[in-house]
């Protein structure tokens, strides 16, 4: 008999990721108008980046496997701790980059055609990772220990029972992303130009701001939040190349949707309902999981097209 | 370009007989329906023969394996009609659906189960897959359409991946779940009128009616399926041709091209929409029922029919062919299905280099390419090219255009 208090935990550990995916989606959605259907392409980089910085992994197919000095032991082992700061700062460079050359000549072309160009965008980033570490999944890759402190193994907790470790590290750290994200949006005047921007970007641009310069910067801290969610999903689930569009980027569409296009405070609370959702039929009726979960989103949809936050809606 | 919605799409064609020579009069007809029809049977029998004979002759002068394999065509059909109707929702409507791969597997489920359970008969399954895909298409429509641009594609994820969960878990006793449903289960499936056994080609039938033995290369030696295949296909094709060049497809292109001009007009958009996504479920209906003929004595998978991942597969059908063209999603189903079947079996001749698993790679480059370069696909790209010919080599150049159009691109010529 597994508790109420556990599901739900299961349910906040899940929709935390899920809300950090949202969160990169939404604002580039906001703030652009741009669709983005290479973010789970985003994540599934975050995920492999993670396994390579925190473990030494056999690498048996793939070009990385000839490449490699030591196919038996590729990576760089090295901490939890390394790769929290490294992902982001490496997607982040990576957003900008593709803020650059991708996102930049698409402004301009429809919706139909950003739609198209990041899902070709996405199939290749997903067929490259694939050529270069081959199709098997890695077994994902929770740390022992985090500054010191044991995260592996059961935790007992009160109310809660025996519950692992490590979840409520993801819970924590999450969150703790989630807090930080806000504030910067909430409180700098980095954050104050990208909401200006959600609103009316044109006017930002008459009041002397170059809002291109943020739309690179907003790009890539999308990508590092898609980076970051990717490297903290790593620890739960397996890596393998699918993981990208399956496991990341139809649950941030369906959190966006959920949220509101656009809004922070949506993107936060659609992630974490879904992931309740989900943890709640995963554990009542296991088969019946995802169609309630598409179902639930549906349903939503038809029934608050704005999502619950939301104040544009975009393609209307 | 608005001013299109007002024209006659630039179709009607007159040339006095006098002025014709031969390429005009090939382009007057290009648009005329004998001509579709004739061009799509030409093109759908010829097509085995060009892929598995012509480009069969690489494989044996210089080893390079280019040459399709006896069942591609089947499946290229089979994916090229879900395309065609597509087409009329993403090309001329303008509607981005990720969510076909739900009216093309339930069709091809629907096939199976029917000739399992009801009358084994090829047509009738066809049939089967038609009414179930048509039937789903019109609630999963008439919800989806409430909604427009990435929420409508969502809602249609979402409609596709339920179906698909579904067929995969509770689904299980239906359709087999994640072990595949056998949609025949004779070897080769159930005859045709009875009679006729889908797996039987040209040689056999002549060999059983004559007695005589002829002999046919591979291409050339159809099997009846392929045939049952080639003639809905060629029906899809003329059926789609007449859908476009009617008025109401007129104002499905109009509708893609600004709604709200056509709601002003006062026509119920709604309706329209929700009639563009039907028929293009008929068109995934036969395509899925003839893909699952196709796997006659082999199985239908969640994953190669219901999965989203099927349905971006029709969109990088439609968008690499050339969206808003009758040829353009049978050209993208072609050249889809040749990569993905054909070109990762390729070995470079003189290494060991195969290209393997790098075909989606490659499907994936040059669907970024194509869209990028080319945003009426490769079609697109193919007419414009023949524009330019029958400019250098039609006589009647001038006289060949629609009026309108010749006003409004004078200034440019």
């Amino acid at each position: 008999m597994v508790d109420i208090a556990g599901i739900l935990l299961t349910g906040l550990q899940q929709g935390a990721i899920f809300a950090l995916l949202g969160l990169g989606l939404t604002i580039i959605l906001g703030t652009m108008e741009f669709l983005n259907l290479a973010h789970g392409a985003l994540y599934l980089i975050g995920a492999y980046m993670g396994l390579f910085i925190v473990r030494e992994v056999s690498v048996q197919e793939g070009l990385l496997a000839g490449i490699a000095a030591d196919p038996a032991a590729v990576g760089l082992g090295s901490s939890f701790l390394v790769a929290l700061i490294l992902t982001p700062i490496l997607m982040f460079v990576i957003g900008v980059a593709m803020e650059r050359f991708v996102a930049r000549p698409l402004y301009d072309r429809t919706e139909v055609e950003q739609l198209l160009l990041t899902f070709g965008l996405a199939l290749i980033i997903e067929e490259l990772a694939r050529e270069f570490v081959g199709s098997q999944p890695f077994s994902s890759y929770a740390p022992d220990k985090l500054l010191g402190f044991t995260v592996s193994g059961q935790a007992d907790v009160p109310l809660v029972g025996l519950y692992p470790r490590w979840r409520f590290v993801v819970i924590g750290l999450t969150f703790l992303l989630i807090g930080l994200s806000y504030l910067i949006i909430e409180r700098t005047d980095f954050g104050l130009i990208v909401k200006a921007g959600t609103r009316d970007s044109e006017m930002v641009r008459m009041l002397g701001i170059d809002i291109t310069r943020s739309y690179a910067l907003v790009f890539g801290v999308g990508a590092a939040l898609a980076g970051l969610a990717g490297l903290v999903g790593g620890t739960i689930i397996d890596v393998a190349p699918g993981i990208g569009t399956n496991n990341a980027l139809v649950p941030a569409f369906l959190t966006v949707v959920i949220g509101g296009a656009g809004s922070v405070v949506g993107a936060i609370a659609g992630g974490i309902i879904l992931g309740m959702v989900a943890a709640v039929f995963q554990f009542q009726a296991p088969q019946w999981s995802q169609i309630v979960l598409f179902g639930f989103v549906a349903v939503f949809l038809l029934v608050r097209p704005g999502g619950l936050f939301g104040s544009v809606e975009v393609g209307e | 370009m608005s001013d299109d919605t007002e024209t006659d799409g630039g179709t009607t064609v007159d040339v006095t007989p006098e002025e014709e020579n031969l390429v005009d009069r090939l382009v007057a007809a290009k648009d005329g329906e004998r001509f579709v029809a004739v061009a799509a049977f030409v093109g759908v029998f010829a097509m085995p023969f060009l892929l598995i004979d012509v480009l069969g002759v690489f494989d044996t002068l210089i080893g390079l394996s280019l040459g399709g394999f006896v069942g591609l065509p089947t499946l290229i059909l089979s994916f090229g009609i879900v395309a065609v109707g597509y087409n009329i929702l993403l090309g001329y409507t303008g509607l981005l659906s990720f969510g076909h791969a739900a009216l093309f597997g339930s069709a091809a489920y629907a096939a199976g189960i029917f000739s399992n359970n009801v009358v084994a008969s090829p047509l009738l399954a066809v049939v089967a897959g038609i009414v179930v895909a048509t039937l789903l298409s019109w609630p999963i429509g008439f919800l989806s359409i409430r909604r427009s641009g990435v929420y409508f594609a969502v809602l249609t994820l979402t409609f596709g991946q339920m179906l698909y969960f579904y067929a995969f878990g509770p689904g299980s006793w239906l359709t087999n779940g994640d072990d595949g449903y056998t949609p025949f289960d004779v070897a080769g499936g159930p005859d045709l009128f009875g009679s006729l056994a889908m797996d039987a080609s040209i040689t056999t039938l002549f060999r059983d009616v004559t007695g005589l033995t002829l002999t046919l290369t591979d291409g050339l030696d159809m099997t009846v399926g392929y045939m049952l295949a080639a003639l809905v296909s060629v029906l899809a094709i003329v059926v789609a041709h007449r859908i476009i060049k009617s008025p109401y497809g007129l104002i499905l292109k109009a509708i893609g091209q600004n709604e709200q001009r056509v709601a002003f007009v006062g026509l119920n958009v709604f309706r329209y929409k929700l009639m563009a996504f039907i028929l293009s479920g008929v068109f995934a209906g036969a395509g899925g029922a003839l893909y699952a003929l196709s796997k006659a004595g082999l199985t239908v998978h969640p994953n190669a029919t219901l999965y989203w991942v099927v349905s971006g597969d029709f969109v990088i059908i439609t968008a690499v062919g050339g969206v808003g063209s009758l040829a353009g999603p049978l050209i993208g189903a072609v050249v889809f299905e040749y990569i993905r079947l054909v070109v990762q079996g390729i070995t470079v001749p003189g290494t060991e280099f195969q290209i393997g698993s790098l075909w989606r790679l490659l499907l994936g480059v040059v669907f970024v390419v194509v869209v990028t370069l080319f945003p009426d696909g490769i079609y697109g790209g193919l007419s414009s090219l023949g524009d330019r010919l029958v400019e250098r080599f039609g006589a009647a150049t001038d006289d060949r255009r629609p009026v309108e159009e010749v006003e409004e691109t004078g200034g440019d010529d």
